[in-house]
C-alpha cells in the first residue's frame, strides 16, 4: 500500500481551518522563492538536471532537445564521399528491400567509367517511409544511413517532405579501403585517389551499431549455425 | 547566481522606478492644482482631475493589466513550471511574458461578439459596464500617497477623499453584484443564471462579514475616512511600533480579507464561474465584453490589495526609517517614496492573493456559506465587541496593540502547533479502525 490515507474526522485546530491554510501558504511561497529566484538547469537529460533549488523540469522544446538513444532510426542521409559525390552505385537494393516502396532511383553511366553507375535521381518520400530500416541493411556500400538523430521537419505541404538527392547527401564523408572506385582504375586524378586511399579505413569485420553489440546476440553467430545446418542436411 | 541578482536587481529597479512615476504625478497633480488656482476654483479640483487619470486610468489599470501576466508566470514558478515565454521580443528575449499582455489585448478586441438571440438587448450589452464600472470606481477613495506641498500648491495622492471613504467603499463594492447578476440573467441561458444566482448568493453573504470586520478598524481609528486611517496608522503606540491595523486588528485582517477574497469570485471562491461544472454569469460573452468582465476581477483584485493595505498595511507609511526619509528629502520626493511604498504593498497583496488563488481547490457551495456564516461573521461580531470593549477602557490604543499581539502570537503558535503523526498501533499498517480493534484486543 503506497499510501497512507488518514481518513480521521478533522481535529479542533484542523476544523479552524486556517492555520492550515497559513502552513500550505508556506509551501507555496518556498517553492515560489526556489523558482522564481533561481535559474534552471536547462540540462536535456531531465533526470540529471540540479533541482535542489529551482524544480523546473520542462525540458523546452526547440530548442532543448533530449538525447535519443544509440541506435535511433533517424532521417535518412546518403552518405557522400570524401569528393562529395555519394557512395550510391545505384544497385536498387535499397528500393527492392523497401517495404514501403518509398525510394526511386534513377540510374546513370558514370561519364569515361566502364563500369560505375551513380543515382542521377535518388528520391525518398518520407510519408511513406516506415522507418524499418531495411535500405540500411540492404545496402552494400554504406552509401544510406539513418543516423542523423533528427526526424523529418514537419511541413506545411506534403511535397516538403519528398526528399531529393540535394536533400539527402549531407554528413560526414566515409571512405573504406576496399571500395573500388579506390582499388581499381577510376575517372579520379591521382592526387585525389591518394587522398581518398589515406582517409580509407578497413571496412569493420565487427558490426558497430547497437544490436549487433547486445550481449549473447550475434548476427555471424546465427549464421554460422545456418550454415552448419545446412550442410548437416546436405 | 546570475538570476537571483538579476531578480533583485529588478525588484529594486521597479521600486526606484515606482519612486519616479510617483515623483512625477506629484508634479503633474501639483500643476493640476495651478491650473485650477488660475481657473478661479479650488486647487484640489485640478489635482483630482489629473490623479483621476495617473492613478486610476494609468496606474490601476497597468497594474490590472500585467496581473494577466503574472498570474501565468507566478503561477507557474508555483506550480515548477515555466510560464508564457514563446513572445519573443527581437526574436530573442521573453521579456517574463510582459509582450503577452499585448497580444491579450489585440486578440480580446478584435474577436467576434457572438450575441445570443434570446438576450434581453439592452441588459446583456450594460451588465459589463455595471460590473466594471463599480469595481474600478472603488480606487477613487483609495489614498495612495500624503498631502504634500509641491509647486507652491499643497496637493493629495488621491482622487476623491470624501469623509465617508469606508461607505463609499461598502456601498460600491454591493453595487457590483448587480453586473454579474445582470449578465446571467439577461444572456437568457440557464447555466449563466445559475452561475448568477451562485454570485448573487455569494457576494450579499460575504458583504456580512465584510462590513462588520472594518467596524473594529472604525472603532480604533474614529473615522471612517481611508486618509485619516493612513495617518493615524503612523502613530506610535507600543514604543517605536506605529499603530498599524494588522497590529491592532489582526482578527479582523484575517475576516476582512477573506470576505473581500470571496467578493473578487476568484479561486478558491469561484463557485459563480466554476469552469469544470459551470462556466458562469459570463458563459453568453465573447470578444471585449467577455474582456472587461474579465479585467473586471483582476481590477478587484488590486482594489482588494489597495483597500487592505490603506485600511491594514499602514497605507503609504513606509514604516522603516520613515522619520528619517521625512526629515532629510524634498517633500515631493517624500510623498513619492510614500506613494511607491504604498504601490508595493498593493502588488505584495496581490501576489498574496495570487498564491492562495493557485494554492486552495474550490469550496462546495455549502462549505463557502458555512464558512461565511459560522466563522467569519461570529469572528467579526466577537472583535467588534472586542475591539469596543478594549477602546472604551483605554482610549490610548494600547490596550489593544496588546490584545492584537496577543491574537497574532495565538495564531502562530495553532499554526505551528502541527500534531505528530499517530504512532501506528502495534507497528502494524493497519487503518485506523482495525487498529483499535487490535489495540483494544489486547488488553
Amino acid at each position: 500500500m503506497p499510501y497512507q490515507i488518514d481518513n480521521r474526522p478533522a481535529d479542533a485546530r484542523e476544523s479552524l481551518y486556517f492555520p492550515e491554510i497559513f502552513r500550505a501558504i508556506g509551501l507555496v511561497v518556498k517553492t515560489f522563492w526556489r523558482n522564481a529566484f533561481f535559474s534552471r538547469d536547462a540540462n536535456p537529460d531531465i533526470l540529471e538536471r540540479d533541482r535542489s533549488m529551482n524544480r523546473v523540469t520542462t525540458l523546452q522544446y526547440p530548442e532543448e532537445k533530449a538525447p535519443y538513444p544509440a541506435g535511433y532510426r533517424g532521417l535518412h542521409r546518403l552518405v557522400p564521399r570524401p569528393d562529395g559525390s555519394p557512395r550510391c552505385v545505384a544497385c536498387y537494393m535499397c528500393a527492392t528491400a523497401c517495404p514501403a516502396q518509398c525510394i526511386y532511383i534513377e540510374a546513370a553511366e558514370v561519364e569515361g567509367d566502364p563500369i560505375e553507375k551513380y543515382p542521377k535521381q535518388f528520391v525518398i518520400d518520407e510519408l511513406r517511409c516506415v522507418v524499418c530500416g531495411f535500405c540500411v541493411e540492404a545496402c552494400p556500400k554504406d552509401a544510406i544511413r539513418m543516423d542523423t538523430g533528427e526526424h523529418p521537419a514537419p511541413t506545411y505541404a506534403r511535397e516538403g517532405q519528398i526528399y531529393d538527392v540535394k536533400r539527402l547527401l549531407r554528413g560526414p564523408p566515409v571512405s573504406y579501403e576496399k571500395d573500388p572506385w579506390l582499388v581499381r582504375p577510376s575517372r579520379l586524378t591521382e592526387a585525389a585517389l591518394k587522398a581518398d586511399r589515406a582517409a580509407a579505413r578497413p571496412f569493420g569485420t565487427q558490426g558497430q551499431d547497437e544490436y549487433s553489440q547486445t550481449p549473447g546476440f550475434s548476427v555471424r553467430e546465427l549464421a554460422a549455425e545456418a550454415r552448419a545446418r545446412g550442410e548437416a542436411g546436405k | 547566481m546570475k538570476r537571483f541578482v538579476g531578480m533583485w536587481l529588478v525588484i529594486g529597479a521597479v521600486l526606484v522606478g515606482l519612486v519616479g512615476l510617483f515623483a512625477a504625478f506629484y508634479a503633474l497633480a501639483a500643476l493640476g492644482a495651478r491650473a485650477a488656482v488660475a481657473l478661479g476654483v479650488p486647487g484640489f479640483f485640478g489635482s483630482s482631475i489629473v490623479n483621476a487619470i495617473t492613478l486610476m486610468a494609468v496606474t490601476l489599470m497597468t497594474v490590472a493589466a500585467l496581473l494577466t501576466v503574472a498570474e501565468r508566470k507566478w503561477s507557474a514558478a508555483m506550480q515548477d513550471r515555466i510560464g508564457a515565454n514563446r513572445i519573443l521580443v527581437l526574436g530573442k528575449f521573453p521579456l517574463g511574458g510582459v509582450p503577452y499582455l499585448l497580444a491579450d489585448a489585440l486578440k480580446m478586441l478584435t474577436k467576434e461578439s457572438i450575441y445570443p438571440a434570446a438576450r434581453s438587448k439592452f441588459l446583456f450589452e450594460l451588465a459589463p459596464v455595471l460590473a466594471f464600472s463599480p469595481t474600478f470606481a472603488l480606487f477613487a477613495v483609495v489614498p495612495v500617497g500624503p498631502e504634500v506641498r509641491a509647486l507652491g500648491q499643497t496637493v493629495g495622492m488621491w482622487v476623491a477623499n470624501p469623509d465617508a471613504g469606508l461607505l463609499w467603499i461598502f456601498a460600491l463594492a454591493g453595487l457590483s453584484v448587480y453586473g454579474t447578476t445582470l449578465a446571467g440573467w439577461a444572456s437568457n441561458s440557464r447555466v449563466g443564471m445559475l452561475g448568477a444566482v451562485r454570485a448573487s448568493a455569494q457576494m450579499i453573504s460575504y458583504e456580512v462579514s465584510l462590513g462588520l470586520s472594518l467596524v473594529g478598524v472604525m472603532i480604533a481609528y474614529k473615522t471612517v475616512n481611508l486618509q485619516q486611517m493612513a495617518i493615524a496608522q503612523g502613530a506610535e503606540v507600543l514604543g517605536p511600533v506605529p499603530a498599524l491595523g494588522l497590529l491592532l486588528q489582526p482578527l479582523g485582517f484575517l475576516v476582512f480579507f477573506t470576505s473581500s477574497f470571496a467578493e473578487t469570485k476568484r479561486a478558491p471562491f469561484d463557485l459563480p464561474e466554476g469552469e469544470s461544472e459551470i462556466v458562469g454569469y459570463f458563459l453568453e460573452y465573447s470578444g471585449m465584453k467577455f474582456g472587461l468582465l474579465f479585467l473586471a476581477e483582476f481590477v478587484e483584485v488590486v482594489i482588494l490589495g489597495a483597500v487592505t493595505a490603506a485600511v491594514f498595511l499602514g497605507g503609504w507609511h513606509p514604516i522603516f526609517f520613515e522619520g528619517w526619509l521625512k526629515a532629510n528629502l524634498d517633500p515631493l520626493l517624500f510623498g513619492a517614496v510614500c506613494a511607491a511604498s504604498f504601490l508595493a504593498k498593493v502588488i505584495l497583496l496581490t501576489w498574496l492573493q495570487l498564491v492562495i488563488r493557485w494554492l486552495l481547490p474550490r469550496f462546495r457551495y455549502d462549505q463557502i456559506q458555512g464558512l461565511c456564516w459560522k466563522l467569519l461573521l461570529p469572528g467579526a461580531i466577537l472583535n467588534v465587541f472586542v475591539t469596543g470593549a478594549a477602546v472604551l477602557v483605554d482610549p490610548s490604543l494600547q490596550t489593544l496593540a496588546w490584545i492584537g499581539v496577543a491574537e497574532i502570537v495565538a495564531i502562530f503558535g495553532i499554526t505551528l502547533a502541527v500534531s505528530k503523526p499517530k504512532a501506528a498501533h502495534g507497528g502494524h499498517d493497519h487503518g485506523d479502525a482495525h487498529g483499535h480493534a487490535a489495540h483494544a484486543a489486547g488488553h
